[in-house]
């Protein structure tokens, strides 16, 4: 993954995509690419869910530094 | 008794002690009621008896003053009392309502023995002191104001106030980290104490040290549990709420009690109760997310598989009908073709059975005609025969005819002759010769 999209940017816009697809404005041709980002949305969402990158450490380290 | 000494009567200390006891046990002979706040309880956990400072404020001042005694047997039946009653404990600075006597001792002085405590009226004025609080936070017009911090979608990094060994913690724990979904939580932990006098300053210690490191979390948990209703008034108190509500992160409360929500928690993000609700309310916040996204995987497969669907059937809906038009097709034309063979055998066996047919007839008409032709013939040649045999000069002659010549021509008119010729008359069996000498023309009619 290249591109740098928060989880709540991806949630909106996959919202926003679900919407365009149940009203049907999708057409075949365009179909391809919007199923693929969609796949790419849904796959960044759900890595939001089952991991973190947060550290302990890092933050009683952050909080010393602080308290200098 | 007192001395006499130099004209002048000594008391001893005791004597004047004595005296100033035995008036005040004459003035104050029984109990009465008294107000006063308890600045501090002083109790001495080896005896059990506790000294308490009484003392009454006038706009922030000390007026007034005096230590108290409470017996152990007093304190043990008040404090049971006040536990059940106000759930809390009796402690240092609270305002109570009581009942004394004065005493005086020689060596210890004046006192206040407390008798009994009225645990209602300090119900009262904690509730008043509670009001007070959500009053002045409202005319801040801050009671709301974490309530209106937007919590992240997925609240995955939560900054935990609680106590390591708490029962709260280990039930937040248990579900947390044992969540079915597999949904992955960052918490950590800033140890306070949760009940009792101090713990709004302790709890307001760690929602310091959390805001330095805010950008860390998603929302900070108050989290007590298996304290049972006492000891939670410290959660009313002003500074502490104010803290909570102008806290930059949701602030959720899981301190797991019975009755009367604090205004901590009332201004709180969200008051969960117990500690194992605030775990089903993050987890929900994770459902409330993955459920769309899982949705969304649904609607757009279930579109991807539609339109593909409804392309192939359109595909297939021509291949059958073009197979079906060109079946047709085929199949008009080959009956067309069996048609027109069919026609061309039959138009050519009629043709040539019709002239066949003609040819037969032809021939048999041909045969008669023949036949007829040379009978008809036959008959003429008879008859000319006959014609003939009566056209025979000789015959016509014989009956009398006879021919004149004139110069080797017959003559057929009279006009033809000029007297004087030689004519030749023929007759059946000879020819005579003459002389014309007159010619007698017809006359015309």
């Amino acid at each position: 993954m290249s591109e740098k999209i928060t989880y709540t940017e991806a949630y909106e816009e996959l919202q926003a995509l679900v919407d365009e697809i149940e009203t049907g404005e999708i057409s075949v041709d365009q179909l391809s690419e919007k199923v693929k980002r969609a796949a790419f949305l849904i796959k960044t969402c759900k890595q939001k869910l089952t991991s973190t990158e947060e550290d302990v450490n890092k933050i009683l380290k952050e909080l010393e530094g602080e308290g200098e | 008794m007192p001395e006499k000494v130099q004209d002048k009567s000594v008391y001893s200390l005791l004597e004047v002690m004595e005296s100033i006891r035995r008036t005040l046990g004459e003035r104050y002979t029984s109990a009465f009621w008294v107000k006063a706040e308890m600045n501090k309880l002083n109790h001495y956990v080896h005896s059990g008896h506790c000294y308490p400072d009484l003392l009454e404020k006038r706009e922030g001042k000390i007026v007034a003053q005096i230590k108290a005694n409470l017996w152990k047997e007093d304190y043990l039946r008040i404090n049971e009392n006040f536990l059940r009653v106000l759930k809390e404990p009796l402690k240092n600075g609270i305002n109570i309502l009581f009942s004394a006597r004065i005493t005086f001792d020689p060596v210890h002085g004046l006192s206040l023995r407390i008798l009994d405590i009225d645990p209602s009226y300090s119900l009262g004025e904690l509730e008043r002191e509670k009001q007070e609080t959500i009053d002045r936070l409202r005319k801040e017009g801050i009671f709301d104001a974490n309530k209106q911090v937007k919590l992240a979608l997925v609240p995955q990094r939560v900054a935990i106030i609680s106590v390591e060994t708490s029962k709260g913690f280990a039930d937040f724990r248990k579900m947390i980290d044992a969540n079915s979904w597999g949904y992955c939580f960052f918490y950590m932990l800033f140890p306070s104490l949760l009940q009792g006098e101090k713990v709004a300053e302790s709890i307001g210690r760690q929602l310091e040290r959390i805001r330095l490191v805010q950008r860390h979390f998603d929302a900070v948990a108050i989290i007590r549990g298996g304290g049972g209703d006492i000891g939670l008034a410290g959660y009313n108190q002003y500074e502490l709420a104010r803290q909570v509500a102008l806290f930059p992160l949701p602030v959720i409360t899981g301190i797991g009690h019975a009755t009367n929500e604090t205004v901590t928690e009332m201004v709180a993000f969200r008051n969960c109760i117990t500690p194992t609700d605030l775990a089903g309310f993050l987890i929900q916040q994770f459902h409330n997310f993955s459920v769309p996204v899982k949705e969304a995987q649904r609607v757009v497969a279930d579109a991807g598989r539609q339109i593909l669907s409804d392309e192939r059937r359109n595909l297939i809906e021509s291949a059958v009908n073009f197979r079906n038009r060109t079946r047709h097709f085929l199949a008009s034309s080959a009956r067309m073709l069996i048609h027109q063979a069919t026609g061309i055998r039959g138009f050519t066996g009629f043709f040539i059975r019709n002239n066949r047919d003609i040819l037969a007839q032809s021939s048999h008409l041909l045969l008669i005609g023949t036949a007829r032709l040379i009978t008809d013939r036959s008959t003429a040649v008879e008859t000319l025969t006959r014609q003939m045999e009566l056209l025979d000069p000789k015959r016509v002659l014989s009956r009398g005819y006879s021919i004149t010549m004139v110069n080797e021509k017959p003559v057929r008119s009279s006009s033809q002759v000029i007297p004087g010729d030689s004519l030749k008359t023929i007759t059946f069996d000879g020819s005579i010769i003459s002389t014309a000498t007159e010619i007698q023309p017809e006359p015309k009619p």
